[in-house]
């Protein structure tokens, strides 16, 4: 994707993982109801909120997202009965351990949205958005700012 | 450096020619000051080889993988015994397959440390070696307590707590808090912790020394190595190489047993237990766990508690 350089004000991209069950029937139930959220979500629909790799999270702020977002059913509500415990107990720790490097507290953000909350799902990227917002863009890991950088000091 | 003592000599010689196990690791002198080797022993006469001192610093649990399903024996230091441990836990070995000499380990030297002291680089030691609780490099003398590695010395189980056969005299554990780094490293400001992370991490040249080192660390193919999809590039950028040890050391999350080999092995001297911890510190914070110390234990990212779980996080 190429900006222009003119002075658009700097809007964050955020990544959303979110659970074909739930959370994606959820954003869905938004869009169809005209709830209106800011569109500065990406969305990848995912099986279970279990199937989200950290690994995943993590190169998407190498990738240049200013903010991710992982979703998935309510505990107890799991597609798959318990993907949703299993990645409540990795994310736990992994939403501490990106803190104590460092990287920003929200950042990283996750959240339970089910197929019937359309106007939950949009307070959420609404919130999430917000918070992204004040803490400006990604410094840390962004390989494309290092690219920037790198190149042309002078053009960030 | 000392011989093993005769009894162990004969128990692991009894093994050996018993055909109880076809291969026996312990450590050897070493060509490198303040450093023994690994040592492979195949044959009962081969054990006068063997020694135990404080330069023995790898874990050889490493090693234990790529003897999946043989009968091997090893001598574990008691950070090492978690890593066996983890392993039994993991399905990698079974119990009956191994032969274990315990050591009580009062700590293993740093040649750095040592080096330090001394006012000279760590690859102009020489004539040095361990002698009880003293250390001797280029005619001067130090006491080990002094010189041991960091790991060591926040070494709160110095005794085996898996082994067939004990050796050498307890060592007592010491009282205080081993993870002090950590909370000094969670006391800074978020850009603090960054400038930290990232300056240790300015050193490292992607050499995968950790994970080489590392016995819970035998992925069949490491994310690092592949190419479908390709996340690791050996490149200079930072991000690259702060990418890696943050997805190296987090799938050691729940499974680090803090034994300290990936941070002895680092060429470049980089403190990757001041992440690991942390990682080793909210395992037990979050889920009362601490890896390698129940082998029929259930590891932490592997299993859930439907209410009780931390979900605090979660928006």
């Amino acid at each position: 994707m190429t900006e222009s350089t003119t002075a658009k004000p700097w809007e964050p991209k955020i990544l959303a993982f979110l659970c074909n069950w739930c959370s994606y029937a959820g954003a869905d139930l938004a869009g169809t109801s005209r709830i209106q959220y800011p569109p500065n979500v990406r969305v990848i629909r995912v099986p279970c909120s279990g199937r989200v790799n950290p690994i995943f999270i993590v190169e998407a702020l190498r990738q240049g997202a200013d903010g991710v977002l992982v979703s998935g059913c309510h505990p107890g509500d799991c597609h798959y009965l318990a993907g949703n415990y299993y990645a409540r107990r990795r994310f736990a720790l992994l939403q501490r351990y990106l803190e104590y490097l460092g990287i920003e507290k929200g950042r990283v953000q996750f959240s339970w949205v089910s197929a019937s909350e359309g106007a939950r799902f949009a307070e959420v990227v609404t919130r999430v958005t917000e918070d992204v917002k004040k803490l400006g863009p990604a410094r840390h890991l962004n390989i494309r700012i290092a690219a920037i950088n790198e190149s042309e000091p002078e053009a960030r | 450096m000392n011989a093993l003592p005769q009894t162990i000599r004969e128990t692991i010689a009894r093994w050996l020619s018993a055909g109880e196990i076809e291969l026996f690791i312990g450590w050897e002198a070493g060509t490198i000051p303040l450093r023994a080797t690994p040592a492979f022993i195949r044959k009962a006469e081969e054990v006068e080889r063997l020694i135990w001192d404080a330069t023995c610093e790898n874990n050889l649990v490493n090693f234990l993988p790529k003897y999946k399903g043989k009968k091997v024996g090893l001598m574990v230091k008691g950070c090492d015994a978690r890593a066996v441990v983890g392993l039994l836990q993991e399905g990698q070995m079974i119990r009956e397959n191994l032969r274990i000499v315990g050591v009580s380990c009062p700590g293993v030297v740093d040649p750095r440390k040592v080096a330090r002291r001394l006012g000279i680089p760590v690859e102009d030691l020489d004539e040095a070696q361990a002698e009880g609780d003293e250390v001797v490099a280029n005619g001067q003398r130090f006491l080990l307590a002094e010189v041991i590695y960091d790991v060591c010395a926040d070494c709160r189980q110095h005794n085996p707590n898996i082994y067939d056969v004990a050796m050498g005299e307890e060592v007592a554990d010491p009282a205080g808090d081993p993870f002090a780094h950590v909370r000094a490293m969670e006391a800074l400001s978020a850009e603090e912790r960054w400038a930290r992370f990232a300056g240790e991490l300015q050193r490292c040249n992607l050499c995968y020394a950790c994970r080489n080192a590392c016995p819970l660390c035998y992925c069949n193919v490491c994310f690092a190595d592949r190419t479908m999809p390709r996340w690791v590039y050996q490149s200079d950028r930072p991000e690259d190489v702060q990418f890696y040890q943050i997805m190296r050391t987090f799938h050691l999350a729940g499974r680090c047993v803090g034994c300290g080999a990936c941070t002895r092995a680092c060429p470049q001297g980089i403190n990757l237990r001041l992440f690991l911890d942390k990682l080793r510190l909210d395992v037990q914070e979050l889920y009362g766990y601490v890896a390698g110390t129940d082998p029929n234990a259930k590891p932490p990212l592997t299993t859930y508690r439907e209410k009780e779980d931390y979900n605090d996080f979660v928006l």
